[in-house]
Parts: C-alpha cells; structure tokens; sequence
C-alpha cells in the first residue's frame, strides 16, 4: 500500500484501491453498474479536490455519501425500491473472484454477514483501513470498529464450521 | 485476535472482482472534463486538466456564463415574463435581441449496454441499463449581423428499459 501513497497517477492508485472500492459501494447499490458509477463519482471528486491519497478514510467517506445521496435521490421516486436495495440477497452478481471451493465458501459467508460487521470487515481486510480511518469513513467511534470487526470474524468461523 | 490469525489469511488470499477497463476510461473522461464548469464548444479532448490549468477552466466559465447570459436575454425578451433579465444583463439589450435559434444537434458518439437490473422484488420489471453518451450542439444566429453562437455541452444518460420476453 506504501506504493499508493507516494504516487501521484490516478490509474495506479485506482488501479490499486478500486476493486475494493467497488466492493464497498455494492452495499449500497443493486447492481455492478450502479457501484462503478458511484465509485466514478466519488473518486473523480476526491481526485479533484487534490486530498492527499494518505487520508483514505476520506475516500471511503465520500465513496459512503455518494452513495447514500443516490439512495435519498432514489427515496424521491420509491421508498420501496430503496429498502429492497439494502437488502444483500438481490445481489446477484459477484463482488469477489474465488479461485477454488474454500474461498467461493468464504465469499459467500462474508455476503452473508450483517451490513455494519462486513462493511467493516471490507475496509480493514480489502482496504487495508486502520481502525481510525474506518472511524473516519463510517462516522463510528474506534471501539465500535473494531468490536464489528470481531464479531464478524467471530461470525464467520461460525458459519465456516463444518456442520455435525 | 489470535484466534482469527487464520481467517484473517484465508480473507486476505480472497480477491474482490476487478474494476473494468470501461470505468477506468469513464474517469479518465470525468477528469479530463473542466470542474463541473460549462465547455462552451471545447471539446474534452482539447481541454487542460483541472489541476494543471484552473486559470483557464476559469476563464472558459467566464466564456461559458457570458454566452449563457446573451441566450438567456435572447430568450426572455420573446416572453412577456422575464423583463428583469434583460435590464439586469450587461449585455446591450440590441446586440440580444437579434439572436434567433437556429438549430440543436444531438450526436450519439457511445451506447452501452451495461446489462440486466434485476429487481428488487417480483412485481417489478426486469430492466437492460443502457449507457449513452452524447453531445448538443445548440445554434443562434443573428439574422441582422450574420453572427452566431453555438454551445456544445457533453451529456450522459443512463436509461431504464423494461425489458419484455415471448
């Protein structure tokens, strides 16, 4: 992550960070197609604004609002549509690329954890957010970042038990 | 914390899907724009980067709003609702009025087809989302002078079908 940091070429840093900004935007959205515009607008504001690429918790926040004002905007037209939007089953299409049959078991069970443990469990593990800057990006305090991060790993070693 | 040092690892071998080329190019087009200012007949190709050049993204606002202004006294002088526009303009009201317009043009330069929407429950329509990026062109000409002003914006749309099986 030093290597993002240091370099001033969107595409580099993109390239770096958009697979798990887009994995993070799909909470908020239906589709793949709705997260990459997300994802556009946020990144392209944040460019814009010149933040340094350090203050990532930043990023994340505007990747968060983006997609939330998009969501109120949505609200205006039908609230239905909206609730059903955070509900994680309509997510038909995949945010991750397992290679084999244990990690196609470990996608599945992160899409499975509830939306404030795995949004956490996103940015510390994908993102690679310290606790701060997750308290940064989801407007919660350090401790509550950190207490979702181990109840979701708690979580998943539940799910990933072998049923007796 | 220990105990999840395992999963943890297993997490960190498990790869989000990669972002496509097409968004790339779609923020490589949204950074290459001026910061939201109007683009006045410039095509993005030609622009400087908002970073590198913000003296001239201001002064092609200045163009862009000047221009805006002439074609707004031009229209709210041919509608009884709007005479304040005028008196307000630094623009000779003489020099407005003549304008007439004289043509739009829409060209769709990309169409893309980003897929199915599936919805969020049963009784919605299933719905293809379509990408298409254009560009206006908006004509006036003052029949008295010869002189024309011409307005080119980009525009992008993302459109909703249904989408219907036999």
């Amino acid at each position: 992550m030093e290597s993002i940091i240091s370099h001033e070429d969107w595409k580099t840093c993109f390239a770096q960070l958009g697979p798990a900004l887009l994995l993070f935007a799909r909470r908020w959205t239906n589709s793949r197609a709705d997260a990459e515009d997300v994802v556009q607008e946020a990144f392209v504001r944040f460019w814009r604004r010149q933040h340094s690429v350090e203050d990532r918790g930043l990023l994340y926040a505007m990747v968060r609002s983006t997609a939330l004002d998009r969501l109120r905007s949505e609200q205006r037209r039908s609230r239905r549509e909206v609730v059903a939007s955070l509900d994680q089953d309509n997510h038909c299409e995949p945010v991750f690329a397992p290679e084999d049959e244990s990690q196609q078991l470990l996608a599945a069970a992160v899409e499975r954890l509830p939306d404030e443990q795995r949004e956490v469990v996103i940015l510390k593990i994908w993102n690679e957010l310290t606790f701060a800057e997750i308290a940064t990006a989801l407007s919660i305090s350090q401790n509550t970042a950190a207490s979702r991060y181990r109840y979701a790993l708690g979580t998943l070693k539940k799910m990933l038990q072998p049923h007796e | 914390m220990n105990d999840f040092s395992e999963l943890e690892a297993d997490l960190k071998k498990l790869r989000p899907a990669p972002a496509s080329d097409e968004l790339c190019r779609r923020i490589e087009r949204s950074l290459d724009l001026p910061n939201e200012l109007p683009t006045a007949g410039v095509l993005p190709g030609m622009q400087t980067r908002a970073r590198a050049g913000g003296w001239r993204s201001f002064a092609f606002g200045l163009l862009g709003v000047a221009a805006l202004v002439v074609l707004g006294v031009t229209f709210f002088d041919q509608t009884p609702m709007t005479p304040k526009v005028a008196i307000t303009s630094a623009t000779p009201p003489v020099v407005a009025t003549g304008f007439q317009p004289a043509g739009l043009s829409q060209v769709v330069y990309s169409g893309r087809d980003e897929g199915l929407v599936f919805p969020p429950n049963d009784s919605s329509p299933l719905r293809r989302r379509l990408r298409y990026e254009t560009r206006e062109t908006m004509r006036w000409r003052n029949a008295q002078t010869g002189a024309s002003v011409r307005v080119t914006y980009p525009v992008e749309q993302v459109v909703l079908t249904p989408v219907a099986f036999q």
